[in-house]
């Protein structure tokens, strides 16, 4: 009785008031830092960059470890430091250096003597102290192998009686795998700020009854519904923001990269409240996010992948927020470029927004029928 | 009215199977539970069983039959080069360049088709992607045998590393001195001398073998997930105050929990085990005894969780405040060598470390008794903690 009555009043207050959705959001933001999600927000994409460009960055491109002892001043190991792509670990004693060949923390050992460069220089023939891990991987024997011999001929000072040219093919070196991974960390960022959190909260007011109590006011279920899409697209472009400057990724045209990642959080924004509106529970969230999750993930895996048909990432949603990041953040695209991509997200962005509405007044329906 | 009273192993019976009706009753954890299963089990069988060790080069060259012999030895004693002759210098630049597609048909030989101008894929026949190539010029062996500096082009894709591009010219300057009949001004070493611990050339353990304790890890996580949410869920509904009202007593209901928990744990880990070919006649006895330790150390922490959680995200939040750490162990396994000392401490390194060993590296008690031990400690730990913090809870209640 008092619920439908309440639930009257609030019809009273005619149209859509910006001036409660604004007091709505203000209060969501001062109760956010309760709720988990909202710290996920915040501390999720930290802790991706961190283990995804530290750990898998260096676990996908590994490079070749190679141990030197140098007992004397070897031209060797200046011709070693010189080379790109190899890792070089400096020792002082050969146990240890064959402990660590021996645990795999290096590929391959080298022992150079006092008097390695002079006997090699007198044609000495010194024997050669090398040693491999059972371990590494053949090809990058074969690369520590010959790139060691070859340095040793330059100490030698034979001239090789080749001259070998370098001649690179296909286009230009594609992007390394720290920054493919730049996609997957915002992708969580916006699933995260801008999906999980205006869901879950709106969840929240439903299951704890305060969405009534607010409804009681004049306040109407569209103006909650509007609240809590601000709230996820404040925390999400806040975050998107902050997830491209730790990965280093701001690209060299910030008007557009604002407006991209705008569209993104705006587009995760919306999809939240839809999720929140439509789920009666939050296991009916999560249920619902687990099931659907690899459609909402599954264009990032491409960028990590190349090599895979990239027109099967056009058939997810999501693709269309993320590629205009992608493309403004790391490709040096412009907006003239990707406008195409970000009025596709902008039209899907519409609907959602359409269907956030009509779900917010069957929301209201069903706190004026309990 | 006064019939004979149950024993306690009667009593924990009865709670241990509330509790698996209970669950059974959680449709999202039971469809989780198995959702996982079926998919760890899945990528398991999908991941490459193999590891690529070798680099592919393509080699042009006419007439130089040292020169084919050379690097043919070189490609079989190390296994790491795999040669790709191809018939011209176009061919070769247009394989590297993407322009042409590179097949070995079964009889060894490589054809190459050009799929714009319509060529058919050719039959029986398996691509070979060539990133790296070195173009030999005719008579080459003459000049480079007489010492005089003759060319030779490496071509390579953008993307090939440095040390791959910096390698193969290396190769070529090193396979003219032997042509040349320059010796190598070092003395090398016997090949049994050099290779330090097992050499596994040509036998590496796959990417797929070393996802086996990550794959038990999340099933054990999943578990804790669902034990801590029952818990929880009957704490906040007090049920287990209800429980206590009957002749069932606080320890009933503790060491119903952890034979629950550590029963769907076990079980669940026992089947993914069976799944990805783990067990054996060999190390069937280790493997149970760690996925045994396991299942016991997660439903100490999903005690914990669950005595912690007042809801469903709560539960979510803490488990997560646990399991994030202890997954590090389960991912240090991909990357090569000696993990850091403060992974060494984690409470499931052990745990880890000890399904590696045994199911990848053919390890047995003798190995892996140390693992053991360290985990057994850290369980009996992290179960009294899991145990304290639980019966405070309910007594608080």
């Amino acid at each position: 009785m008092s619920s439908t009555r309440a639930f009257g009043l609030t019809r009273t207050s005619k149209g859509f008031s910006l001036t409660r959705t604004l007091k709505v959001f203000k209060k969501d933001m001062a109760m956010g830092p309760r709720s988990p999600f909202f710290l996920y927000a915040l501390v999720l994409p930290v802790a991706m960059t961190v283990i995804l460009q530290l750990v898998f960055g260096t676990l996908f491109e590994p490079k070749p470890r190679l141990g030197l002892v140098d007992f004397g001043d070897s031209a060797v190991s200046a011709g070693a430091r010189a080379i790109e792509g190899i890792e070089l670990t400096f020792l002082d004693d050969v146990e240890t250096l064959k402990r660590q060949v021996e645990a795999n923390d290096l590929d391959v050992g080298l022992v150079l003597s006092a008097d390695f460069d002079e006997a090699v220089r007198s044609g000495g023939k010194p024997p050669l102290e090398l040693y491999i891990g059972g371990e590494s991987l053949a090809s990058t024997r074969i690369v520590l192998d010959v790139t060691a011999l070859d340095l040793i001929r330059a100490v030698e000072g034979s001239v090789p009686p080749v001259v070998v040219e370098l001649v690179h093919l296909g286009d230009a070196p594609s992007l390394p795998i720290s920054a493919r991974l730049v996609p997957l960390i915002m992708m969580y960022a916006l699933l995260i700020a801008g999906i999980f959190v205006p869901a879950s909260g709106l969840i929240e007011e439903k299951e704890k009854g305060t969405l009534t109590a607010m409804l009681v006011t004049p306040v109407r279920a569209s103006e909650v519904v509007a609240a809590k899409a601000l709230l996820g697209f404040v925390l999400a472009f806040v975050m998107s923001v902050v997830t491209l400057v730790l990965n280093n990724a701001l690209g060299s045209r910030p008007l557009s990269l604002i407006v991209v990642v705008s569209v993104a959080a705006a587009f995760s924004a919306l999809l939240g409240v839809v999720l929140g509106a439509a789920a009666r529970s939050v296991t009916a969230l999560f249920t619902i996010m687990k099931s659907s999750g690899i459609i909402l993930i599954g264009p990032v895996i491409f960028y990590l992948f190349p090599e895979w048909p990239q027109w099967i990432a056009k058939l997810f949603p999501t693709y269309w927020m993320i590629d205009p990041i992608w493309q403004v953040a790391l490709q040096g695209a412009g907006l003239g470029d990707v406008w195409v991509k970000v009025a596709i997200a902008v039209a899907i962005g519409v609907v959602l927004a359409a269907i956030a509405g009509v779900l917010a007044g069957r929301m209201a329906e069903q706190v004026a029928g309990e | 009215m006064t019939g004979r009273p149950a024993s306690r192993a009667a009593i924990i019976a009865a709670i241990v199977r509330k509790d698996f009706k209970e669950f059974s009753r959680d449709r999202l954890y039971v469809f989780l539970s198995a959702l996982m299963l079926v998919f760890f089990i899945g990528i398991f069988w999908v991941v490459p069983s193999t590891v690529d060790e070798s680099i592919v080069i393509g080699i042009y060259q006419t007439g130089i039959d040292e020169l084919g012999m050379l690097l043919q030895q070189e490609g079989d004693e190390s296994g790491g080069l795999e040669l790709v002759p191809l018939a011209s210098e176009e061919d070769l630049k247009g394989v590297i360049a993407g322009d042409l597609e590179a097949y070995r048909t079964v009889g060894g030989d490589i054809v190459t088709r050009d799929e714009e101008a319509g060529d058919e894929k050719p039959k029986d026949a398996e691509r070979v992607r060539v990133a790296i190539g070195i173009a030999f010029p005719e008579g080459f062996a003459g000049p480079a045998a007489s010492g005089v500096g003759t060319a030779v082009t490496v071509y390579s894709d953008a993307d090939v590393p440095p040390e791959i591009q910096g390698a193969m010219k290396s190769l070529v300057r090193e396979l003219a001195f032997s042509i040349a009949g320059h010796p190598l001004p070092v003395e090398l070493p016997a090949a049994d001398t050099v290779i330090l611990g097992q050499d596994r050339a040509g036998n590496q353990v796959a990417m797929r073998d070393r996802m086996r304790p990550l794959f038990v890890f999340f099933v054990l996580m999943m578990e804790t997930f669902a034990l801590a949410s029952l818990i929880s869920s009957e704490v906040m509904t007090r049920t287990v105050l209800a429980v206590l009202v009957t002749p069932a007593k606080l320890g009933d209901v503790l060491a119903a929990k952890t034979i629950f928990g550590t029963l769907l744990a076990l079980s669940q880990a026992l089947i993914l085990l069976v799944a990805v070919g783990a067990l054996t006649a060999q190390n069937w006895s280790v493997l149970i005894v760690a996925a045994l330790i396991g299942a016991l150390m997660f439903t100490a922490i999903g005690m914990m969780v669950g005595a912690a959680g007042k809801d469903f995200i709560g539960t979510i939040f803490y488990a997560m405040l646990f399991v994030l750490p202890l997954a590090i162990p389960a991912f240090a396994v991909f990357f090569p060598g000696t993990a850091s000392a403060w992974i060494r401490v984690i409470p499931s390194y052990g745990l880890i470390q000890t399904i590696t060993g045994v199911s990848s590296y053919s390890e047995g008690w003798a190995d892996v008794w140390p693992h053991v031990a360290t985990t057994l400690a850290w369980v009996v730990v992290l179960y009294m903690a899991g145990l304290f913090v639980l019966k405070r809870k309910v007594e608080s209640l």
